[in-house]
């Protein structure tokens, strides 16, 4: 007996049907995702959202920053991927007292906000002060800083402390100047009760009142910014008239670049997933990250990695090249750690190389048998690197010391606070810098440092020459021999530290070939996207 | 039911029809108690989300500061101050309930915007996917469901049980990332992923599903961009829904078509297709709606894989950024509309119970 009726026969096909076309559909509408649409010209950045805000007072994130550059000038700026030296923007000229304490800004004359509004010293103060007594993320880069004006084209900024790296900080996207009237009008406060009173962050989310080359369209913070030009810039008008950063999967990011034929950009496709990408895409590139280990120095947290010479057994039975590899393209083996990208790295040559025979001997005369140690790392993919991976590796390598490391994998957060709390005996973890000035690590990583006293080392358990060569680099005023000064520190602190630089690796703009100045720059705004231009 | 006027000439005393005292309107007494219920449970969400978030490793200031920022004092108190985290957890608990009374969910510590503005967000976008989603899948999963339980045994069924299994074990991410590979980059049929083109800005917000404001708004080529972004993360809900549906359609209908009543309508000489669209597909469909009730808001408290991997900014990632971030006013809030949905649908699922099979009974 059949007890399929034909009608429901009719009915499963029409399903069937419905289904075929529902996939389909877009036949008609071609090529997805990649059109331009008609005359103005738009660029794509692919990229996975790292985004909280694009008010500048608080913007700490990868692509709010990307977009924050785009929208808002700072006094100072980098040009294309060189970090080494600030170049001017709002600023046309500034001075440096010979004490590197006070820094005279001349302004741009004729330079008007996107409303029109002519940007003055005392938008630049507003902004300044506002940044600094929001308290948000970014505020610890002027906490020291105090600004004024003398007049209205002329702003000092003055450090309380001697502070070459003043100009750098002053490049920053989140010391961008704003609109202080507009602001206000909207909730922004600059004064002392900022952290608490400001109010202005869902305003500037929505809309740009700066002088960049761009302005805010829209923003979805899950899916994308879209920028508009800004017909009252100043400087070169930008090449595309409208720029979408688009929030994408990385994997997806990946077989869109296959496809993209023009006018795109992806941010995040680097390390190993590079590999295959077709050869007509161009990538730019810069070694801007270290991954290194932290060895807690504290013989209460663990006897073991608070023993000098199991630090130095370590070092030693580490397959330094073979970590690099694991990394894929654009990576190399730890030297210091500065990040190669940044003023004061160390060279090549001073790359860290594995020695299993003198692993053995110190273990031997430290009198440890087969040491075990906890080690613990986030379970994250970092930049295309997945840190599990990096993380089996030392263990093998260790393992061939004779040193037993026990993987402990942790949730994100949960590493944070445990590292934090500076019970960890030992750890693995990505570093970039906030901004590119190397010696920042010294207030972080030097003896008894936040950094440094998670991992137990104070500055009575510290060799009194790493304290010393720290000294030297904050003292020292000159820029090229502060980096000097920085590179030796480095050395000084490979010997005795609690951190061990494994690698390097770079980020990498990958771009379609008709596409100039997509150059990858480790200032924190990873594209200059006003900077992007077609061939 | 015509009305008739007592005291009018013929009129009919109609006490005995009115219901009596103590059982009167019963939707609405059920109704009640189901808010009440709903209401109760609510509070239970909160004090449970309250609870765990406040337990579970991990510091929100860890979690929302930069690492620079954690080192500086005054910026970590500023930021406990700013979001109360200085107050005793129970002050901190009070406060919410307060705020939420008058319908403030607070405000994101990752967006800065109020909870409430992000559900509103977000939201729209997941039924976006949710809803074609479902509709097909009902479709699908009951006809090939009920195709199975008539075939039982022969190869028509055996084909949709392994089929459906396999769609089960399938892994969404997977499936995303193959249907990408296929239908965006092998054949260039579809988008690669958002909501819409880059070349398109979104039309004005009526409902939040940009296929229905651009089409209310006359965007047609907005709105026939916006379907075609829907198509490939549809198609893979569906087959996910469709794969669940269809196990649970099939078991129900075999149990049916084993009852007296079937045998006795095809010994009654009734054509096929009678019995299995009066009796069958009636009987059969109960426990398919309370599945779809439980699919659907599953489907819509997020498919934070599938939305991440079609850059899809739905609810499902607006939780998993909220979740990692410790975001408690957001978690709180997605907590909260999560419950509200279930809640929601198992009341639609009860109230729909009595319309497809009129032995159950409000009671």
């Amino acid at each position: 007996m059949s007890v399929f009726p034909r009608r429901l026969r009719v009915g499963a096909s029409a399903l069937a049907a419905l289904a075929i076309i529902s996939t389909t559909a877009c036949t008609a509408g071609g090529g997805g995702g990649n059109a331009t649409g008609g005359g103005a010209a738009t660029l794509t950045v692919n990229t996975s959202f790292v985004l909280k805000t694009l008010d500048p007072g608080r913007v700490y994130e990868a692509t709010g920053l990307t977009a924050v550059h785009a929208l808002y000038d700072t006094l100072l700026t980098f040009e294309g991927s060189d970090v080494s030296k600030p170049v001017p923007a709002l600023a046309e000229s500034y001075e440096v007292s010979p004490d590197a304490k006070t820094f005279t800004f001349k302004l741009r004359q004729g330079v008007k906000f996107s409303d029109g509004s002519p940007l003055t010293a005392d938008d630049v103060v507003f902004s300044l002060n506002r940044l600094k007594n929001l308290k948000a993320s970014p505020a610890v880069t002027v906490s020291e800083l105090s600004v004024s004006k003398t007049d209205d084209s002329t702003v000092v900024v003055t450090s309380a402390t001697p502070n070459p790296n003043v100009p750098v900080v002053l490049s920053m996207p989140s010391t961008a100047v704003i609109n202080s009237e507009v602001a206000q009008q909207n909730g922004a406060k600059d004064g002392e009760d900022a952290a608490q009173g400001d109010t202005a962050q869902q305003y500037l989310d929505t809309t740009s009142i700066g002088s960049g080359p761009y302005l805010l369209k829209s923003y979805e913070p899950e899916s994308q910014v879209v920028l508009e030009a800004n017909p009252e810039y100043w400087g070169d008008k930008p090449k595309f008239d409208r720029v979408v950063l688009r929030n994408m999967d990385v994997q997806t990011q990946k077989l869109t670049m296959q496809r993209a034929e023009a006018n795109e950009i992806s941010l995040d496709i680097s390390g190993r997933l590079l590999d295959g990408l077709p050869d007509t895409l161009q990538t730019s590139g810069v070694q801007d990250t270290v991954y290194f280990l932290f060895l807690n120095a504290d013989p209460a947290v663990s006897a073991v990695t608070a023993d000098p010479k199991f630090n130095q057994a370590l070092r030693a039975a580490i397959d330094y090249q073979g970590i690099a590899a694991l990394y894929g393209t654009g990576a190399a083996p730890g030297a210091g750690l500065v990040a190669p990208a940044f003023p004061g790295a160390l060279p090549e040559g001073e790359a860290s190389t594995r020695d299993l025979a003198k692993a053995k001997a110190l273990l031997a005369e430290a009198g440890l048998t087969n040491p075990k140690v906890k080690f613990s790392y986030p379970a994250i993919t970092y930049k295309g690197v997945d840190l599990g991976t990096v993380a089996t590796k030392v263990q093998g390598d260790a393992a061939e010391a004779g040193i037993t490391l026990e993987l402990n994998p942790q949730p994100l957060t949960t590493f944070l606070d445990e590292m934090r709390a500076g019970k960890m005996p030992m750890g693995f973890t990505p570093q970039s810098l906030n901004y590119p000035v190397a010696d920042s690590l010294i207030n972080n990583m030097a003896p008894g440092q936040p950094t440094a006293l998670r991992s137990g080392w104070t500055v009575e358990r510290a060799d009194p020459a790493v304290v010393a060569a720290g000294k030297q680099v904050t003292e020292t005023l000159d820029l090229a021999q502060r980096a000097t000064a920085m590179q030796e520190w480095q050395r000084l602190m490979n010997q005795s530290s609690p951190y061990i630089v494994l690698a390097s690796n770079s980020s990498t703009v990958v771009a379609t070939a008709d596409l100039t100045g997509a150059d990858y720059t480790a200032a924190g705004w990873q594209v200059d996207v006003a900077a992007v231009g077609r061939k | 039911m015509t009305t008739v006027q007592d005291g009018e000439p013929g009129a009919v005393t109609t006490t005995a029809a009115r219901p009596r005292p103590g059982r009167a309107y019963p939707l609405l007494v059920f109704l009640a108690k189901r808010l009440a219920i709903t209401a109760g449970l609510l509070l239970g969400v909160t004090v449970v989300t309250f609870g765990l978030v406040n337990v579970v490793p991990g510091d929100p200031v860890t979690a929302n500061l930069s690492d620079q920022a954690l080192n500086d004092p005054a910026t970590v108190a500023a930021f406990r101050e700013k979001w109360g985290l200085d107050q005793p957890l129970w002050a901190q608990y009070l406060q919410y309930l307060g705020n939420l009374v008058t319908g403030d969910l607070g405000i994101s510590q990752q967006t800065g915007r109020s909870v409430l503005d992000d559900l509103v967000r977000y939201v729209p976008a997941t039924m976006e996917l949710a809803i074609p989603t479902m509709v097909l899948a009902l479709l699908i999963g009951t006809g090939v469901g009920m195709l199975a339980a008539v075939r039982n045994g022969r190869f028509t069924d055996q084909l949709v049980r392994v089929g459906s299994l396999l769609g089960l074990s399938t892994p969404p991410f997977w499936l995303s990332l193959v249907v990408l590979y296929v239908f965006f980059y092998k054949l260039g049929l579809a988008p690669s992923g958002g909501r819409l083109s880059t070349a398109f800005s979104p039309p004005p917000t009526v409902t939040g599903m940009y296929t229905v404001d651009a089409a209310l708004a006359g965007q047609w080529d907005v709105a026939w961009d916006a379907a075609q972004h829907l198509v490939l993360p549809v198609l893979v809900l569906t087959s996910l829904t469709v794969a669940l549906l269809v196990r649970f359609v099939r078991s129900a209908m075999l149990e049916v078509l084993q009852q007296d009543y079937i045998r006795a309508a095809y010994a009654k000489g009734l054509p096929t297709r009678v019995v299995l669209r009066r009796h069958l597909l009636r009987a059969g469909l109960v426990p398919v709606v309370t599945v779809s009730g439980l699919a659907f808001a599953s489907l819509l408290s997020g498919t934070v894989l599938v939305e991440s991997i079609f850059g899809w900014p739905g609810l499902g990632q607006y939780a998993y950024r909220s979740a990692t971030a410790l975001d408690l006013p957001s978690i709180l809030g997605v907590s909260l509309f999560v419950a509200l949905v279930y809640t929601l649908v198992n009341l639609t699922v009860d109230l729909l119970y009595g319309l497809i099979d009129p032995r159950i009974r409000l009671s």
